[in-house]
């Protein structure tokens, strides 16, 4: 048996109250890919980031070479010979390959200047230990593919001796050549006897590669097995669990024509012949993973970015959406996923921040603003949704997280919405102001407005949907309505399982 | 009821503070500050400046800023400066010295918004091809002996004020109320704080950054008369390092570097105070270098104010 090379033992985290990591144990031995899979929110990213030095953890130690070890930082964890190759590669796009390589830790000569000759020897031979021919060395980094920009980073962590390396969703951005290109890289690391953290959605890349699997459930480890005691139904399993959600009753009525109808929108490189219908009095949720094309299809509708081919119909007539004004013109509404980018005027006042939208409505003949009418907008929303503020001319950025929320969902409720986009409503804010959110929601669908939730989190989804389209990769893998609203069928599709009913090729 | 402590912490009081004590200074340590003529002269110089900084600050409540404002000014001085030599109205002069600088700017938005140019670059850019025009207009001479009886806007008074510094108190209301309760107004703090934000919640990005340039080179160009007409000389420096002087009033009087936050009457207030700075120099025989010195230091002060207090903010 290899020896174990890392070990963390108990280890958790929490964020803000919200408990990310419970007493989480992990190994790696050497020469081993263990794979890590979960939901969104499962613990994963929060695990290896304090493997990888990013995150200090509240409790619990970590164990690495037989030693227990403090990992402060980034950098820290590098020297000691842990390196991660994130997702989006991390790079310098106007230096060279071997400046990326050796920035921050360059080969000298006794003088002190850089020594190029034997930096470039040097990646040669980090290069031919992964049986690459690297005719790339002095081109700038922006210039190579992202699968190349990958295996320079992979070259990067091999020049810092690495003994364990992390690879967080590597083949998301790979075609299929380059992802067999890599797992035979991963193949000779793991001869050479480096143990590999490997983070997937995609349970039939685990298959081939891993060889042990731990599964992570609400910061919780549920499941640590070697791949041949396991099968996928097994993981999928794992993965869902039983949530235990009380469903929000609302008393909307489902209309008999649908108010927004998208045929076969595509957006290349995003999503994929995207079709489905939306009707008054239900909520329709998009769950999936994040980065799974949900987002670009919903700001595709509200005008953000256009689409490079299908339709959108939009009570009864075709709709061709210029720009996010002319989509709010019309009764769209899009409360967008990251509000501190583009929900917030952090240092406006919460009564700016709410009307900034309608202020051409409530202008007088001469266009000038009716600040009175402004003002009772505000402190109708502030009572309506209770924003907790110190006033409506505080300053938003004073404001907690779940009351910001508040606040841009006020700016869209303002607009007098038809439709009503609301991705990620309750993403980092704490349980009450959850809660509250979501009996709003139930609220206006029974106002008749058309909700159309995003949404990562498998309970909300659970608790607040009538039906539920999920995405995987830009395409729409799974299509669920009443009974069939479950978390093992919602993981199934999101992880690449085809689970259209009567749609199934 | 009138929350003081809110009045206080405001940049515009600080200034203002700053303003009454370097006039209790200057009218102590010179006998000319307090004079008649004195005053008068110190209006009708900040009064271009004021006007100026009106559009100025707009630009940098978005997060750009305009170095062209200087030549602008410089090269309206030519249009008026020929017009009013030519015997024209200088109703007509004073029409085209705006269109000249509305021209200029709305081309500098134009180039920042479709280009994608960074507005210091493109800005600059223009700032030096402006000033090479003007050079090959006046063909290295320079105008002089503007007849007098075009030059009141310059030079004439109503109750003891001189004109420009009415037009600009009357374009400073205008333009403060415009900020407050026109709906293109106040998105002018929405694109400066959060443009992304802006463009989601239906304002129109570019149109509102190609308004707030077209309005300062307007702005320069109705100073820019003001000037030929209170000189009676137009050269081709005129309104050279112009523009320094109204970015160092609008900065210090409060308007963020960072964008989003930001007022005229700030600006007005830092006006006054680049203005009694300059001149109280001049009145006390200190060297025209320490001039820039204290006035680079206030600004570097001021901007380190704005950020360290953006930083407790996001914290």
């Amino acid at each position: 048996m290899e020896t174990t090379i890392l070990e963390c033992r108990e280890i958790s985290k929490s964020f803000g109250g919200v408990r990310a990591l419970k007493k989480v144990d992990f190994s790696l031995r050497q020469g081993e890919v263990h794979a890590l899979v979960g939901e969104n929110g499962a613990g994963k990213s929060t695990l290896i980031r304090i493997i990888s030095g990013a995150l200090l953890p509240d409790e619990g130690e970590i164990w690495y070479g037989g030693q227990k070890v403090e990992i402060t930082s980034p950098r820290l964890a590098q020297g000691m010979g842990i390196s991660a190759v994130y997702q989006d590669p991390l790079i310098y796009p106007y230096l060279s390959v071997v400046e990326n390589i050796f920035l921050g830790r360059e080969i000298k000569t006794p003088r002190g200047n850089i020594d190029w000759k034997r930096q470039e020897e040097k990646a040669q031979e980090l290069f031919a230990s992964l049986n690459i021919a690297p005719h790339f060395l002095r081109q700038p980094m922006g210039e190579l593919s992202v699968g190349l920009q990958q295996l320079v980073l992979i070259a990067k962590a091999l020049a810092y001796e690495s003994q364990v390396i992390i690879f967080d969703e590597p083949t998301a951005i790979l075609t299929e050549h380059e992802a067999e290109r890599l797992f035979q890289i991963i193949e000779t690391l793991r001869e050479q006897g480096v143990g590999i953290i490997y983070i997937s959605h995609r349970l039939e890349e685990i298959f081939q590669i891993a060889d042990r699997v731990t599964v992570m459930r609400d910061g919780e480890v549920v499941g640590d097995y070697p791949l041949s005691a396991v099968n996928r139904e097994m993981i999928v399993e794992l993965m869902a669990g039983k949530h235990l959600v009380e469903e929000i009753e609302h008393g909307g009525e489902k209309s008999e024509q649908p108010v927004l109808v998208v045929k076969n929108l595509t957006k290349k490189g995003k999503f994929e012949d995207i079709s489905f219908e939306a009707f008054q009095g239900e909520i329709l949720a998009f769950s999936g993973l994040v980065g799974s094309g949900r987002t670009d299809v919903a700001q595709a509708i509200f005008g953000i970015i256009s689409p490079d081919s299908g339709e959108i119909y939009y009570r009864g007539e075709k709709f061709k959406v210029h720009s996010p004004r002319h989509a709010m013109e019309q009764g769209i509404a899009y409360l967008p996923e990251d509000r501190k980018s583009q929900g917030l005027f952090p240092i406006l006042s919460v009564s700016y921040n709410i009307t900034v939208s309608i202020l051409r409505q409530i202008t007088n003949h001469l266009g000038i603003v009716n600040t009175r009418k402004e003002r009772e907008i505000a402190e109708k929303y502030v009572k309506e949704l209770s924003i907790r503020t110190p006033g409506l001319e505080a300053k938003v950025f004073s404001l907690s997280g779940g009351n910001q929320q508040k606040v841009v969902l006020a700016k869209w409720l303002g607009v007098n919405p038809r439709i009503l986009i609301l991705d990620e409503p309750t993403r980092g804010i704490d349980v009450a102001a959850k809660a509250e959110v979501h009996q709003m929601i139930a609220q206006l669908v029974e106002r008749g407005i058309v909700v159309i939730i995003i949404s990562s989190e498998l309970p909300e989804v659970l608790k607040l949907a009538d039906r539920v389209i999920v995405m995987h990769e830009g395409k729409i893998t799974g299509v669920f309505e009443g009974e069939d609203i479950s978390s093992t069928n919602l993981v199934r599709a999101a992880t690449g399982e085809r689970v259209l009913p009567g749609k199934s090729d | 009821m009138i929350n003081f402590q809110r009045i206080v912490r405001r940049r515009e009081f600080t200034v203002l503070v700053l303003i009454l004590i370097l006039s209790a200074i200057f009218s102590f340590t010179t006998e000319r500050f307090l004079s008649v003529s004195n005053i008068t002269n110190l209006l009708l110089q900040l009064s271009g400046v004021a006007i100026t900084a009106i559009g100025m600050t707009m630009v940098i409540i978005t997060g750009g800023i305009d170095v062209s404002a200087g030549s602008t000014l410089g090269m309206a001085c030519v249009v008026s400066g020929y017009l009013l030599m030519g015997g024209y109205s200088p109703f007509l002069a004073l029409v085209l010295a705006v269109l000249v600088g509305l021209g200029i700017g709305f081309v500098n938005g134009a180039i920042i918004v479709w280009g994608d140019v960074p507005p210091i670059i493109a800005t600059l850019g223009m700032m030096n091809l402006i000033r090479a025009l003007m050079f090959q207009t006046l063909g290295g001479r320079w105008i002089s002996g503007i007849p007098p009886a075009c030059r009141t806007i310059g030079l004439g008074k109503w109750l003891g004020v001189p004109i420009p510094m009415w037009i600009a108190t009357f374009l400073i209301i205008v333009f403060s109320y415009f900020l407050s309760y026109r709906p293109l107004g106040r998105h002018i703090y929405a694109v400066g704080n959060n443009p992304e934000a802006a463009r989601v919640s239906g304002v129109n990005l570019k149109s509102t950054i190609i308004f707030v340039y077209a309005l300062t080179g307007a702005l320069a160009g109705f100073a820019g008369l003001i000037n030929a007409a209170r000189t009676g000389i137009v050269q081709t420096n005129s309104g050279m390092g112009f523009e320094l002087d109204v970015i160092a009033a609008v900065v210090l009087g409060g308007t963020s570097a960072l964008g989003g936050r930001g007022t005229i009457i700030g600006s007005l207030l830092g006006a006054f105070l680049v203005g009694i700075i300059k001149n109280g120099m001049v009145l006390l025989n200190v060297p025209a270098l320490s001039e820039g010195l204290v006035i680079g230091a206030l600004i570097i002060i001021s901007v380190l104010a704005d950020i360290i207090r953006a930083r407790r903010e996001t914290r």
